[in-house]
């Protein structure tokens, strides 16, 4: 019986041990980043290193917002991210409402959920070159028009594929009864599926904002100047050549510090999405 | 849960007059659909047969604003002689196949420690999915500050167990452990989140009666809980796998391919080839050989989540 409790405790205690350790991996870094971002450029490249600042200083988000590109990239991110969510959510949850309520032959939907996976997984570079080339055909190089489509390009497939699991999932009989009802498709949609299938809605709305504030490649391919976000302007600062830590780190927090809140926030609506198209499919 | 196969045997038993009334709503159904449609063929499919063509064409943007002239297979010809993509490969198949065993496991054996519904649990979960919201950007960047040999902190962390910590970025085996690294940092939550919905679909009662016949947690893990969620975690180290293989933007901060060409990935590779040096024809034929492997990876994806939800 005392051996018996005694390897309980041991356990619990390797449990605790175990998970401290987890949350330290995660927290340590950040707080790293936080740090760097409000240390005095005096004390950001000693040997060995000061990892606590001697005061906090505010100078590299200063830099950061008195200049006005940076307010560009602010408001490029924030266009790109709002219009591409916005149209996301209405095109995908009308495609899939439609492809699920179709009758559609099994075979035949397989076959379209194939197309969706594969548009999720193929290596997007492919794309991306000819993406670049008919966007410079089009004289749409370096707007943010150029980085929504492409980011539409991947938000609707994949959020008409979340959204497919969704109304699969849904009970018809409610959707037959308005029909028998003499509800038209239009309300049928609007008003019956919709209002069901809303929890849903809101997970692939927060999905696609976190997927087109966070992405990177095709806004660097299609962005010089004029159009660019913030995850290029987190990234040019790896191929300038000195060594810029605080004004690196700032930008750093002012692109992830906005979405780490927004994903408390929501996050039992992004944790949906994340399981639905991996456990459902 | 309806799968297709239901929702043909509905379609198959309704009446006439009930079939009347498909055909008439259908029309509905595909205006809905149009739009997704038109714009997944724009963005998507065009640019794919346009790579094709691209593949098979001598085109260097750089020394002429057209392409000059078709080459038939000469571009993979070229890409596979080429150090530097076999090199590519290699460091993709590194990176891609430690990472995501490492985050199997880790994203596994944290998903049944971080299990349970107490206030002080549910805080440590909202914790350790974190990185997962991260841009890889940052998360790249961010790394390049813990990992610098003088400056960073984790060689000075190192220091007091009296490690002298190595030139993580600088070194091209320790830059390849690096970019391992911090894929393991960004996407072991995505395996807890799954590996978590997975425990919690298992039904109780069977941990239950398990219990009942004396099994441990360990055997009732390794005979029920394993077996129950195979394909689930299958299907989570196959959808991981592509997902490492396609990352750029951390590497892209982290080490920029370097040192020298010591983190080269495909992706990285095709990346430099087609957008830095524009060669367009070759990068689109190695975009394709990358393309085919993605497709067998992904035809055993999808058969397995079909297989799957017909077992259910």
């Amino acid at each position: 019986m005392l051996s018996r409790s005694f390897t309980k405790i041991t356990q619990r205690a390797l449990r605790i041990l175990a998970l401290t350790i987890a949350c330290l991996v995660v927290l340590v870094p950040l707080g790293y980043l936080l740090l760097n971002s409000v240390k005095p450029q005096s004390e950001m490249y000693t040997i060995p290193p000061i990892i606590f600042p001697s005061h906090i200083t505010w100078e590299h988000f200063e830099a950061a917002f008195s200049n006005p590109r940076t307010l560009r990239f602010l408001t490029n991110s924030l266009t790109v991210t709002g219009i591409t969510t916005a149209v996301t959510v209405v095109v995908s949850t009308m495609a899939a409402y439609g492809l699920s309520r179709m009758g559609l032959r099994a075979g035949v939907l397989s076959l379209i959920i194939f197309v969706f996976l594969f548009i999720r997984f193929y290596p997007r570079i492919t794309t991306v070159i000819p993406y670049f080339l008919v966007m410079r055909q089009l004289a749409l190089l370096d707007t943010v028009w150029a980085v929504i489509i492409g980011h539409l390009g991947i938000t609707i497939p994949f959020v008409t594929w979340l959204m497919l699991i969704v109304f699969q999932d849904l009970p018809r009989e409610v959707e037959e009864a308005a029909e028998v009802d003499g509800a038209s498709p239009l309300q049928r949609f609007g008003l019956v599926a919709l209002p069901m299938a809303a929890p849903g809605v809101a997970s692939a709305a927060i999905l696609t904002a976190f997927l087109s504030w966070n992405e990177f490649l095709i806004a660097s391919s299609v962005t010089k100047r004029q159009a660019q976000v913030l995850s290029i302007a987190v990234a040019s600062f790896v191929t300038d050549r000195g060594v810029q830590w605080g004004p690196m780190a700032a930008m750093a927090v002012i692109m992830i510090v906005p979405m780490i809140l927004f994903a408390l926030f929501v996050q039992r609506y992004l944790i949906r999405g994340i399981t639905l198209g991996a456990v459902k499919g | 849960m309806l799968t297709e196969e239901r929702i043909l045997m509905s379609t198959v038993k309704t009446a006439k007059k009930r079939r009347w009334r498909l055909r008439h709503d259908w029309a509905w159904m595909v205006a809905f659909v149009v739009p997704a449609a038109l714009l997944v063929i724009a963005v998507q499919f065009y640019p794919l047969l346009f790579s094709a063509y691209l593949a098979t064409q001598d085109w260097t943007l750089t020394s002429s604003q057209f392409s000059e002239g078709f080459v038939g297979l000469q571009n993979f010809a070229k890409v596979l002689q080429n150090e530097v993509f076999q090199r590519a490969v290699r460091n993709s198949a590194l990176i891609t196949g430690t990472a995501v065993v490492l985050e199997m496991i880790i994203g596994t054996a944290l998903a049944y420690l971080a299990a349970g519904s107490s206030r002080i649990i549910r805080a440590v979960r909202t914790l350790l999915i974190l990185p997962l919201v991260i841009a890889p950007v940052a998360a790249g960047t961010l790394w390049r500050m813990m990992l610098n040999s003088q400056m960073g902190l984790t060689n000075y962390l190192l220091s007091f167990l009296g490690i002298q910590g190595p030139d993580w970025l600088g070194n091209a085996d320790w830059a390849l452990v690096s970019v391992i690294i911090v894929d393991v940092w960004m996407t072991t939550p995505f395996v807890l989140l799954v590996v978590l919905a997975g425990v919690s679909s298992i039904p109780e009662e069977l941990h239950e009666s398990a219990a009942l016949d004396g099994a441990s947690r360990w055997k009732s893990f390794l005979y029920i809980d394993i077996p129950l969620m195979a394909p689930l975690l299958l299907l989570t180290f196959l959808f991981r796998m592509l997902e490492s293989l396609l990352s750029l933007d951390s590497i892209y901060t982290l080490t920029l391919g370097g040192p020298g060409y010591a983190t080269f990935t495909m992706t990285y590779y095709i990346y430099t080839l087609g957008l830095r040096s524009f060669n367009l024809g070759m990068a689109a034929a190695a975009s394709w050989l990358f393309m085919s492997f993605a497709t067998l990876a992904l035809l055993v994806v999808f058969w397995l989540q079909r297989r799957w939800q017909t077992a259910q």
